[in-house]
């Protein structure tokens, strides 16, 4: 990463860091607590689809089992919050060791199918198992997030904010360490040339098995912090809609480069929930997701930022 | 257990040719572009739901549903492949960018619906009424006429790709693309033939479908999901073996909803998967890619 481009994203971190600051309504930072956990949800997926070249189609499955982990903890066990939201975390880890399992020796079309038919195999088990997952209707009331007395939602969640921005900051912070690292380099090696990876001693299926293990720890922290910030758990995150258009943040945001899915997660979270607002658009605004996605795959594969990039770049040559 | 097992070997059959209606149509687009269609549950969705609207809202006749949702399937089938597929040949991560344009198509085709439908069940009526008699057990009419169906369609189009003209140039255009054109064959339309072949199955199920179940956006959903596990299991290479692997899942999971009841069923299914996969990575009938 260029200098230019970390104290561009430094610059980003304080202005989010100082929003609260200015926006005092709950919803505006509703929107932005929900779009900080997507874009923590994107950079990881972008971590298994981008950098390591994975065919990974089962990303949300990992954010699925979070949310269930923290929701069953909280409910079942009467587990405090703050350990179930890690909890999410460690079995999203093991999901994704069961999963890499078979994946690591796949090729192609293979390993899309087998992730993608996991995540959904995820929503049938939390469907028929209604006794701990709640089944269709999912789990209510979960507990708030509090220190001591003090409730996160209170003073226009407050509380809830930091936490998503800090959960995100040190997801992006670890990534992009973890791309610059040896691990990373062999990571990209392992994508653009698997054959010579190999020959240089890189184990694909290791860093396969590796690589999905490190991208589903956040994912499921995310998880768990959606379940405990909206208080429910419902079914409805191993669906479809939610995969498209995280998929589209990654895409948008431009596969590979870590820091462009955050940016699209903030612009895409924010579009939609406008669109939302919209009478009639409410099931519409997936179609205008999906339709970007596509548009984006047609003009500009390496990202809508990268339209940006290449405006700018023949102006500085001159 | 005898009482049980001839019903359930049945219906394991009826689960096993709709799979394998399905499951061929995705076969067929897989060996000749290299692509898999993840809106193919979308169009079978779409099918049933215009097969509804000209059959029961206009008042048309199923045999006039039938042809409508089919026809309905088709034409979005061939713009899927003009839009979302054409545009990106050629390029290094073809596979992977139509996976994506293909899901998104699926999405824009479900949330279609959902707005011009509205969220209310629907049901097609079924094309026999009455019962008939299969190895002793009582199956409705409609469900034996697709047991008898499934194989017939699959035999057709067994003979279409490997005896006639126009069906040998999609398995010749699969295996060598330039030398298929040195050849004469006309590729892109070749492409669009794949595409039209394969919804015309997907619309074909959905009608069937819609009667056994009710027709919701989410119709095809579901059934795509076990198609997936047939071409994984199948390998996706042919259509003999994803049409056996049809089989085998159909009638496995009849067996394991008899033993294990229904929610432990899809768990089972894709455990064992999982085994096949760890020993044969291209899948239990499957060659090397």
């Amino acid at each position: 990463m260029t200098r230019n481009r970390s104290l561009f994203a430094l610059a980003a971190l304080v202005l989010l860091a100082l929003v609260p600051a200015v926006v005092t309504d709950s919803y505006t930072r509703h929107i932005f607590i929900i779009a900080f956990i997507y874009g923590t949800v994107a950079v990881n997926w972008d971590l298994s689809l981008g950098l390591a070249g994975l065919f990974n189609f089962g990303h949300l499955a990992f954010f699925g089992i979070g949310v269930y982990t923290a929701a069953i903890l909280t409910t079942a066990l009467d587990l405090s919050p703050w350990l179930a939201i890690p909890a999410g975390g460690l079995t999203a880890a093991l999901a994704a060791l069961l999963i890499a399992l078979p994946v690591a020796r796949l090729q192609g079309i293979y390993v899309v199918l087998v992730t993608f038919a996991f995540g959904q195999l995820c929503m049938q088990v939390v469907l028929s198992q209604g006794d701990l997952t709640g089944g269709a209707e999912g789990l209510v009331r979960l507990p708030y997030l509090r220190i001591g007395d003090y409730s996160f939602i209170r003073d226009f969640r407050f509380g809830y904010y930091y936490v998503a921005l800090g959960l995100l900051t040190v997801s992006v912070v670890a990534l992009l360490l973890l791309a610059r690292s040896p691990f990373g380099k062999s990571l990209r090696a392992v994508r653009d040339n698997p054959d010579y990876a190999t020959a240089r001693g890189i184990s694909v299926a290791r860093q396969r098995v590796l690589v999905l293990c490190a991208s589903a720890v956040f994912t499921g922290i995310a998880g768990g912090f959606y379940a405990i910030y909206l208080r429910v758990a419902s079914p409805e995150v191993f669906g479809f809609s939610v995969a498209t258009l995280i998929l589209s943040m990654v895409l948008i945001g431009g596969a590979g480069s870590i820091l462009g899915p955050v940016f699209a997660a903030l612009a895409l979270t924010f579009a939609t929930e406008a669109m939302a607002g919209i009478r009639g658009l409410e099931e519409a605004r997936f179609i205008v997701v999906a339709v970007a996605m596509i548009l984006v795959l047609r003009i500009a594969p390496a990202g809508a930022i990268d339209i940006f990039g290449r405006l700018l770049a023949p102006r500085r040559k001159s | 257990m005898d009482g049980v097992l001839i019903p359930t070997l049945v219906s394991g059959l009826l689960l096993g040719s709709l799979y394998a209606l399905m499951a061929s149509g995705l076969s067929l687009i897989w060996t000749t572009l290299g692509v898999f269609n993840f809106a193919h549950g979308a169009l079978m969705t779409l099918g049933a739901y215009i097969a509804w609207t000209v059959s029961e809202q206009l008042g048309l006749g199923l045999a006039a549903g039938f042809v409508a949702g089919i026809g309905a399937a088709v034409i979005a089938g061939v713009l899927i492949e003009l839009l979302l597929v054409r545009p990106f040949y050629g390029n290094r991560n073809m596979m992977l960018i139509t996976v994506m344009t293909t899901l998104a198509a699926s999405t824009i085709l479900e949330r279609g619906i959902s707005m011009i439908w509205g969220p209310r069940l629907k049901q097609l009526p079924r094309t026999l009424d009455g019962q008939v008699n299969l190895l002793g057990a009582p199956v409705s009419a409609h469900e034996a006429l697709i047991i008898v169906l499934a194989p017939a369609v699959l035999l057709a189009l067994w003979w279409y790709t490997g005896r006639t003209l126009s069906g040998r140039s999609l398995r010749a255009v699969g295996q060598n693309r330039s030398a298929a054109a040195l050849l004469g064959i006309d590729v892109p339309r070749t492409f669009s033939l794949a595409f039209g072949l394969s919804a015309a199955l997907a619309g074909l199920t959905g009608v069937l479908l819609g009667s056994i179940r009710f027709v919701t956006p989410g119709l095809g959903a579901d059934p795509l999901v076990n198609a997936m596990i047939v071409v994984i299991f199948g390998g996706l290479g042919s259509l003999g073996a994803t049409a056996g692997a049809a089989y085998v899942i159909g009638l496995l999971e009849a067996l394991l909803v008899l033993w294990l009841g229904l929610y432990w069923t899809p768990s089972v299914l894709f455990v064992a998967l999982i085994l096949v996969l760890v020993f044969r990575p291209n899948g239990l009938f499957g060659k090397a890619a």
